[in-house]
């Protein structure tokens, strides 16, 4: 039983999406529960799944008993079973969300529900997949049904949701062009098999440049500046109730399938500055964590300033991985789970000011702090962690990368971390002085938020704190899986 | 010079396989009908498929079938299948990334009468 954790964790979201059309079709109410029963079924085996994984070592789930060259293999190593489990949090937390906030077309919709559950059910194959093409259908499940979900809002957001489409496709073709390179040179897919060629063929032309074409491609997928074009637009627009879920999941889940890439090739000991853009990632991460801090701060509208916040961590998050040391590491990975987190909640309440406000820009904030406490509330503890202050997690990311770059003697990944540290500070500042701003006569009745939206905005406040307290235990876990693999 | 030529000219595969690829982008990038947009990025996805097509064609090769035991045959007298069951998958791929932007493109026609991208942009805004 516990050896088919994985498969489990995949297949409940997938059959109940299949499902779905043929038990709801008549009883469109039922849509909504079945979805959230099936996501709670699926933290309960994620929460076990890592438990098995943490005490038993990682499993390795060869697909219909065929094993690892010849069949398809999934890894579900502690890594991928926190990934999962923190992606299965956050999904059950914006469908507990979505219960207020869902367009009443949309709660009607099973097509819309049955995406949700095909999203999910496709980030939980990215995690585990062990195999390079099996990363590239997942992604594009979960890029299709993105697409499709920014543009279930209709009007601006079909516009966004195709400029998403032909970047999101472009950057996938890159990936597949990059993998067949790879197979071309080495004749395998599976990540292990990669790892025990790739040396001796890392000066070959055909495997660096696959490698960066691969990279290229996830590049696009996890919103890397200079191609993060497409996020903004189709965060801002997509629907509020889906928002959390696609903003803390897509490029999140897009780096964790670099991190696996990339960690087949260091953990073998190879030299990565044969790859001549691999050493540049830290660079790169660099600059996107600046960039991405430095436009969130020009921004106007409130969802905009929330994607642009999250390009910039995700810059950090690379910065971390790219280090080549366990610290920095287990820090970006660390400070993944919270961004996940962060941008989930930060999307919930930028949904849920829009709903009972209707206030979409900066200028639209004034006054809100005296109606709604709960929100309020939220907004403090998320941009406590945003901006890393010690009680919560995102402190103890940013500390982690800081103490891996010293380690590394890399002071221009520790003044990123720094700048971009003071840039969220900026950009929450700008928020703060206008939500607590006080408009002299209008009137200050509070707001009853609804009993959902209070249930995930106090979870997700609660485990951005427990993250904190948690943070030790976490990243010693993190650093002793890479350790073993040979980091 | 003549050794990258004469290189070039011994894989044409490869060769329009490049020229298809940065075609495709350049149709991509260049027109502003959203239609042409979509053919550009149906050209990318086919130059990678024919690509893995091409790397993995061999001559005289028959078909990977392995009759009675897991014997190993001689690699050089039968084609690789794995190339083809990836073509497979990714033109499967392309086809509901074609529906997905086809849905697309028609809900943008009919909400705002027209396919040109700087139109649309300037209806957006």
């Amino acid at each position: 039983m516990n050896a088919q954790l994985p498969i489990l964790l995949f297949l409940v979201p997938f059959v109940t999406a299949v499902a779905m059309p043929i038990l709801c079709a008549k009883r469109r109410s039922w849509c909504r529960p079945l979805t959230t029963g099936a996501v709670s079924v699926m933290v309960i085996l994620a929460v076990t799944n890592l438990r098995v994984v943490l005490s038993e070592g990682p499993i390795e789930y060869a697909l219909g008993g065929w094993t690892a060259p010849i069949g398809i293999a999934w890894l579900d190593d502690p890594l991928a079973a926190i990934v999962a489990l923190t992606m299965t949090v956050v999904a059950l937390l914006s469908l507990i969300y979505g219960r207020i906030l869902v367009a009443p077309a949309l709660d009607k919709s099973v097509q819309y529900y049955t995406l949700v559950l095909l999203f999910i059910s496709s980030l939980v194959g990215i995690i585990f997949a062990a195999d390079l093409f099996n990363v590239f259908v997942f992604l594009e499940v979960a890029a299709l049904t993105s697409y499709a979900l920014v543009g279930a809002a209709g009007g601006k957001a079909l516009v966004y949701a195709f400029r998403y489409l032909l970047l999101g496709s472009f950057g996938a073709m890159l990936y597949l062009l990059g993998m067949s390179y790879l197979y071309a040179a080495t004749g395998t897919l599976n990540m292990a098999d990669l790892a025990t060629r790739i040396p001796e063929l890392i000066t070959s032309t055909a495997v660096v440049s696959g490698l960066i074409f691969v990279f290229l491609g996830l590049s696009i997928k996890m919103a890397l500046v200079p191609l993060h074009g497409w996020l903004p637009g189709a965060y801002a627009s997509a629907p509020n109730s889906v928002a959390p879920l696609l903003a803390s999941t897509v490029t999140k889940v897009a780096l964790v399938a670099w991190v696996r890439i990339e960690y087949s090739l260091i953990a073998p000991g190879i030299e990565v500055s044969h790859v001549a853009v691999l050493v540049l990632l830290e660079d790169i991460g660099v600059l996107a964590a600046i960039i991405g801090g430095a436009l969130a701060l020009v921004q106007t509208d409130v969802k905009r300033i929330f994607a642009y916040g999250g390009i910039s961590h995700i810059g950090l998050i690379l910065v971390g991985v790219s280090l080549g040391n366990s610290t920095a590491m287990a820090g970006g990975l660390f400070y993944l789970i919270n961004d996940a987190l962060m941008q989930a909640t930060l999307f919930m309440i930028a949904g849920a000011v829009f709903h009972y406000h209707g206030a979409r820009t900066l200028d639209d904030l004034r006054g809100v702090s005296n109606r709604s406490p709960w929100l309020t509330g939220a907004l403090v503890v998320v941009a406590i962690s945003m901006v890393g202050l010690p009680p919560t997690g995102g402190f103890f990311g940013k500390w982690n990368i800081v103490l891996g770059a010293l380690e590394a003697q890399h002071y221009l990944a520790v003044f990123a971390v720094l700048a971009s540290t003071l840039l969220t500070l900026g950009y929450f500042l700008r928020l703060f002085s206008c939500w607590f701003h006080q408009p002299v006569g209008i009137q200050t009745e509070q707001l009853q938020v609804a009993v959902p939206l209070r249930v995930s905005l106090g979870i997700a406040s609660i485990a951005l704190i427990v993250l904190g307290f948690a943070s030790d235990s976490i990243v010693q876990v993190l650093r002793e899986s890479l350790t073993s693999a040979g980091l | 010079m003549a050794e990258l030529l004469s290189a070039l000219f011994q894989r044409p595969n490869f060769v329009v396989f490049v020229i298809l690829f940065l075609w495709g982008i350049y149709i991509m990038a260049a027109h502003p009908n959203y239609v042409k947009k979509l053919i550009g990025l149906y050209i990318v996805q086919t130059s990678v498929i024919f690509f893995l097509v091409a790397f993995s064609a061999k001559d005289d090769a028959t078909v990977p079938v392995v009759s009675g035991d897991m014997a190993i045959l001689d690699v050089t007298s039968y084609a690789n299948p794995l190339p083809h069951a990836l073509t497979v998958t990714a033109i499967v791929v392309q086809v509901a990334t074609l529906g997905v932007s086809l849905a697309l493109v028609s809900a943008i026609y009919r909400k705002y009468g027209s396919l040109d991208e700087d139109e649309v942009l300037k209806r957006v805004e």
